[in-house]
């Protein structure tokens, strides 16, 4: 039997995101401060460090220091999450209207595929939306059905570790942490490229009532 | 209560019995249509005061007192008046006390107990709008304002209530307690409901407002918190709309990464076995071959599982058979208790001229000296005879035993 310390080792190394939606246990190991000193300390052996975002929600493994190829790797996978962000946000958008526009997806919350999936095909504008979506490349379906687009866009989310599904049988996800992640990463960009999104999108919704 | 009273009042409440969808048609629409529904029942309706017309030319509508009496027992989500008219009803209750104190001063006692009658109805009146106010509050409070959709009209009805408890407040603090005090003077039965009755309703009002005043805030917070994210991931879509070539600038290259960018490379990859190799087919299926089968019975623990009878009755009596061997050791210790002195059981046998096998024996009387109970054993002592065992060290071959008292 593997001990939680080298179970969250093993989780962090293989790059996963910890979460109290993803592991709850080991993401209560981590919040003590003797078990994370531990980690901490065999983590840095290999150049690696514990990291925490979103307000210490979530914790992965990042580096320690940053050579050259280490820069090189970060360079790569943020192009992977640049060119991912654009269709995870108009997902995260099309959830967020189809469910009435309630609060956003965040961590912890439920979403019942059937519903959505019943919201969507009675509301043409979704229906063309979520088609748009599923045909992105990090999605990538084929199937012209608005339930096979469905059905693809969520076993990607759950590869990625966008979601959880709780029960094998029942279509009902839980957002990980990551999900929140994603919103951190959005905000950063944000604020360092001085972009003002949310104000641009504020002018916006003026004119639109006043149109 | 006079006759005619009672009997208007039965009468509408038949009304409203009896024409009960019409009432709450206009309920839920919020006016009515004459068309649609018979214009004697419409015009009696009328005359009960149970609808009306605000203005000609308009469509019938309910009653507010009505529309508040059916809200409050439905507990209607969508009620969203609190009454902060308290000045009004003060003033009432003032006035009724003027009257009682008249009337006592007159010694017309009988009057006094109508105006007494008068002024627990408004006491209670007061505390009980106050009461439903604040349950009204947090109602709403609790399903975060369920009853709009949007997050921006959520903001408005909180903003709504906020007032509503600000200007309650406002309101609570014309409850003087020492003016009321003065008013009640010495009458008791004034003094439980104008003091001690509505001091306590103040204070718990208040408590409660001021706790509902906190949560409205927090979920303030809240909304504008989904409204800001909410925003940015627009204004994100919309952005990389207006400028399709747009890609991030890459954080990899700064000089100092923001921790949430500084995600390491997977030491430990997701690894699975390759069955399209074929130099690997041999190791492979020696592996395969390895592996072993557990094949539990599952059909025997079904049947494990599966309730068992428990017999209770009286446990069986049970009984040692002291057998030969038993009965001679028991003999032996006897024999040393009555010589005491030592004595070799080996010896014993023989003088008693006991068929045993001779290990048996010793055994047996080893076994009977260690079973006594530990304060009886003090009172013996044994010694064991024997040798060392020619070709294993530490091993001593027990031939025979003496037993002595101590």
């Amino acid at each position: 039997m593997i001990s939680m310390h080298g179970q969250v080792m093993e989780k962090l190394l293989q790059g996963e995101f910890i979460c109290t939606v993803s592991d709850e246990v080991a993401f209560g190991f981590l919040q003590q401060a003797e078990a994370a000193d531990k980690i901490e300390a065999q983590l840095n052996q290999m150049n690696r460090t514990l990291v925490s975002a979103n307000d210490g929600q979530v914790f992965y493994c990042g580096y320690q220091t940053l050579g050259d190829n280490e820069r090189k790797h970060l360079s790569e996978q943020f192009k992977d999450i640049g060119g991912a962000l654009l269709p995870l946000v108009e997902w995260l958008v099309l959830v967020q209207e189809a469910q009435g526009d309630k609060a956003l997806l965040t961590a912890g919350k439920v979403i019942r595929l059937q519903e959505l999936q019943l919201v969507i095909e009675d509301t043409p504008a979704f229906s063309e939306q979520l088609q748009k979506i599923a045909r992105y490349s990090l999605f990538n379906s084929t199937s012209i059905s608005s339930d096979g687009q469905l059905k693809q866009i969520f076993k990607r989310l759950l590869d990625l570790g966008y979601l959880l599904k709780p029960n094998k049988d029942k279509q009902i996800f839980i957002a990980t942490g990551k999900v929140d992640y994603l919103f951190d990463v959005i905000r950063f960009i944000d604020e360092n490229e001085k972009l003002a999104l949310a104000e641009q999108s504020k002018v916006e919704t003026e004119q639109g009532e006043l149109l | 209560m006079s006759q005619p009273i009672l009997e208007s009042g039965q009468k509408l409440l038949n009304a409203l019995a009896n024409h009960s969808d019409v009432v709450m048609h206009a309920f839920v629409n919020g006016r009515i249509s004459e068309e649609s529904h018979n214009e004697q029942v419409l015009k009696s309706l009328q005359k009960l005061g149970i609808l009306w017309r605000p203005e000609p030319g308009e469509e019938l509508r309910l009653r507010s007192h009505i529309r508040s009496l059916l809200e409050h027992s439905l507990r209607d989500e969508s009620s969203r008046q609190l009454e902060t008219n308290i000045q009004a009803r003060l003033q009432t209750i003032k006035t009724v006390v003027s009257h009682y104190h008249e009337a006592m001063n007159d010694q017309g006692y009988a009057q006094a107990e109508v105006y007494l009658e008068d002024l627990t109805e408004q006491v209670y009146g007061l505390s009980d709008s106050l009461k439903s106010g604040v349950r009204n509050l947090w109602r709403r409070i609790h399903n975060e304002f369920g009853y709009v959709s949007s997050i921006n009209a959520k903001i408005r009805e909180n903003e709504l209530a906020q007032k509503q408890v600000t200007q309650m407040r406002e309101q609570l603090q014309l409850l003087q307690f020492d003016e009321l005090t003065k008013l009640a003077g010495t009458s008791r039965p004034l003094r439980r409901l104008m003091v001690v009755h509505l001091q306590n309703c103040h204070s718990e009002t208040s408590k409660e407002l001021s706790s509902a005043q906190a949560r409205l805030i927090e979920l303030l917070g809240q909304f504008r918190q989904y409204l800001q994210s909410s925003q940015l991931l627009k204004g994100f879509i919309r952005h990389c709309r207006q400028k399709p070539q747009y890609q991030p600038k890459d954080p990899g290259m700064q000089n100092a990464v923001n921790p949430l960018f500084n995600r390491a490379a997977a030491i430990i990859k997701p690894a699975a076995i390759s069955v399209n190799n074929i130099e690997h087919e041999t190791d492979l299926s020696a592996l395969v071959a390895g592996l072993k089968r557990i094949n539990r019975k599952l059909d025997a623990s079904d049947d494990k599982r599966q309730g068992q009878d428990v017999a209770i009755g009286d446990i069986e009596e049970i009984s040692l058979v002291d057998d030969e061997l038993h009965q001679a050791v028991e003999q032996y210790f006897c024999e040393v208790i009555d010589n005491a002195s030592k004595v070799s059981a080996m010896q014993f046998m023989s003088d008693q001229s006991l068929n045993f096998d001779a290990e048996e024996w010793i055994y047996a009387v080893i076994n009977g000296y260690q079973g006594l109970g530990f304060e009886e054993q003090e009172f013996f002592e044994m010694d064991t005879l024997g040798h060392q065992h020619p070709m294993f060290n530490n091993n001593f071959v027990i031939e025979d035993v003496r037993l002595g008292l101590r």
